[in-house]
């Protein structure tokens, strides 16, 4: 899956070289719908400590630590899929697709009877379906064809145990932005528009696979290339 | 058919005899040798390996040799209190500590068993009489005991019939509420010997460290570890997840099994299976530790009743209590082997069995 990240980085610095002269700058183009796909790489997030606890006898009752664990999810490359329409020429809406295959690294320490501490792991099969809104900021565009946007959105978190032996859903929201850069645009034709977007983007997953209660933040970054119809 | 299984008799089961079988709960220290004969003779009746849970569930073998579990077929469960109380516990005392122990069973939200008091009674615990009796009794030569659970069980089928707890009187007791010091609490045992009461053996999830005369429990993660807390402790009034995954597992409500998981697996040491390994499974997210044991000649062993998730594994000889509080002392037991977490995060699934999984353990 890097190598599929790299390669697609690759092939869209490639595109800029190749096509980027003399054509016109490209804000969103209104009741348009264009696709995208790229590569994407989210970063690792602590799912919490915790305490394999016996209760210590004495008076009154306290806790006897058998070990500890610490518990994060790995940071992971993975694939970025969005849908969008243009309502305007600065917004559109999207839908949006995101796999990775993050693993789970559980930390054991502090064994009782002085086990040495080793990490124990699980892979997950991790998808955010998702709706987003993307606006272009088009009066901070540079070079005509580069506009920067922000966007943010929710949806649906489905994790798939190892083996997939057990499937756990929450919701997942996300805030970030990014750059986007016409390669091709054309006034007719079926492919109207070609170009590369990258977003840098704060995920917050909340219920799934998590060992307490509070929301777990992951930074992504993505590079894909789009193409408007 | 019926078999009465009469107190002190428990090393031979003919048709017709009666044989009592007794589970022990024992205070901290070295277990006596008349002591150790009662043990056994209940673990010779009472704990025949077969395919294990997360923890031993009392089996009997019928006339035609299968091996059943046993268990109460009909519900509530009626019992009768022994009319006599004790130096710090009256009568009444004494039937407001068991009622509220039984009632600690009862309330367990994914198992369905009741329970009834039938009344006072002047019968004692561990006599013939159709009636499961609970009651002090003075027995000054077990010295290290507590409290002891019998059973009379319908032997073609496993169904408990009757069964009897006392409480040695030879100890201070205590039923109030804080606990007193000097004095072992009596709820506290109570909900251990209502355990066995329903059928459930011993778990080994607790620490020890050996003492001058015997063994104390440094830790317990359940009401039924075979050795009790110390004085003026009340900490077992409250049962454990692995307490919960035992009488949920004999008596399931109706949504238990498709809501819990369960892992299986093998324990081995130079490629060779290890029996009566003790296996725990840590949910990190609900904090849970359920254990089960090895109890074949492969070395298999299932662990029931888990909350589906991720679990960690971790596999340990059973060296903290009397191998006899678990297994028959004439089952080869392999202790020699240093604590082992499986390498892989093991997923319980809601309603099934995770994929098998094999733990490779390092003798010491």
């Amino acid at each position: 899956m890097r190598t599929l990240l790299l390669t697609s980085v690759f092939l869209l610095q490639g595109a800029l070289v190749s096509v980027a002269a003399a054509q016109p700058a490209a804000p969103g183009q209104r009741h348009r719908f264009e696709v995208s796909f790229g590569g994407l790489w989210i970063a690792g997030a602590p799912l919490g400590p915790d305490v394999a606890e016996l209760r210590a006898n004495r008076v009154p009752a306290g806790p006897f630590t058998l070990f500890t664990t610490d518990t994060r999810s790995a940071s992971a490359p993975g694939f970025d899929a969005r849908v969008s329409y243009w309502l305007t020429r600065s917004l559109a809406i999207e839908a949006g697709l995101v796999r990775v295959q993050p693993e789970l690294r559980t930390s054991i320490a502090a064994d009782a009877e002085g086990a040495a501490p080793l990490t124990v792991t699980e892979r997950l099969d991790q998808y955010f379906i998702d709706a987003s809104v993307v606006w272009l900021v088009n009066h901070l565009r540079f070079r005509e064809r580069t506009v920067p946007f922000v966007s943010g959105g929710a949806g649906y978190l489905r994790q798939l145990h190892e083996g997939r032996t057990l499937v756990e859903t929450g919701q997942v929201y996300h805030v970030g932005g990014g750059i986007r850069h016409t390669l091709l645009m054309r006034s007719s034709g079926v492919i109207r528009t070609l170009g590369a977007r990258f977003d840098a983007r704060a995920y917050v997953l909340v219920d799934g696979v998590q060992f307490d209660d509070r929301a777990r933040t992951h930074g992504a970054v993505s590079g894909s290339l789009f193409v408007a119809f | 058919m019926t078999l009465r299984l009469r107190s002190g008799q428990a090393l031979r089961l003919r048709s017709g005899q009666a044989l009592r079988l007794r589970s022990l709960r024992l205070r901290s220290g070295q277990v006596p040798r008349s002591t150790r004969i009662a043990a056994i003779a209940l673990l010779c009746a009472l704990a025949v390996p077969q395919p294990a849970f997360a923890y031993l569930k009392f089996t009997t073998r019928t006339l035609r040799g299968n091996v059943v579990t046993l268990g109460w077929s009909g519900t509530p469960v009626r019992w009768f209190a022994t009319e006599r109380g004790v130096p710090g516990v009256s009568a009444a005392e004494f039937q407001a500590a068991m009622a509220r122990a039984f009632a600690t069973w009862e309330t367990v939200p994914t198992a369905t068993i009741a329970f009834q008091f039938a009344g006072f009674t002047r019968a004692e615990a561990f006599e013939d009489d159709d009636r499961s009796v609970v009651g002090f009794q003075d027995e000054p030569e077990l010295e290290r005991v507590l409290g002891a659970t019998g059973f009379v069980v319908d032997v073609t089928t496993g169904e408990i019939v009757e069964s009897d707890i006392f409480f040695n009187s030879t100890f201070n007791w205590s039923a109030a509420t804080p606990g007193e010091a000097g004095r072992f609490d009596l709820e506290s045992v109570a909900v251990h010997e209502v355990g066995h009461l329903l059928g459930l053996g011993h778990s080994a999830l607790g620490e020890t460290e050996m003492i001058a005369g015997g063994r104390r429990v440094t830790a317990s993660g359940a009401v039924m570890f075979p050795i009790s807390f110390g004085s003026a402790n009340t900490a077992d009034r409250e049962l454990q997840p692995d307490d919960i995954a035992g009488v949920s597992d004999l008596y399931p409500a109706s949504t238990y099994r498709s809501t819990t998981g369960a892992a299986r697996g093998r324990v081995t040491m130079n490629g060779q299976p290890v029996f009566g390994a003790h296996v725990v499974a840590f949910n990190p997210e609900t904090g849970s530790l359920i254990a089960g044991f090895t109890v074949n000649a492969d070395g298999e062993f299932e662990i029931t009743g888990l909350a589906p998730g991720p679990h960690v594994i971790r596999v340990e000889p059973l060296d903290d209590a009397d191998l006899d509080s678990f297994f028959d002392e004439d089952q080869d037991i392999e202790i020699d082997f240093r604590v082992t977490y499986f390498d892989r995060l093991l997923v319980a699934p809601r309603g099934g069995v995770g994929e098998r999984f094999d733990v490779a353990v390092t003798p010491k």
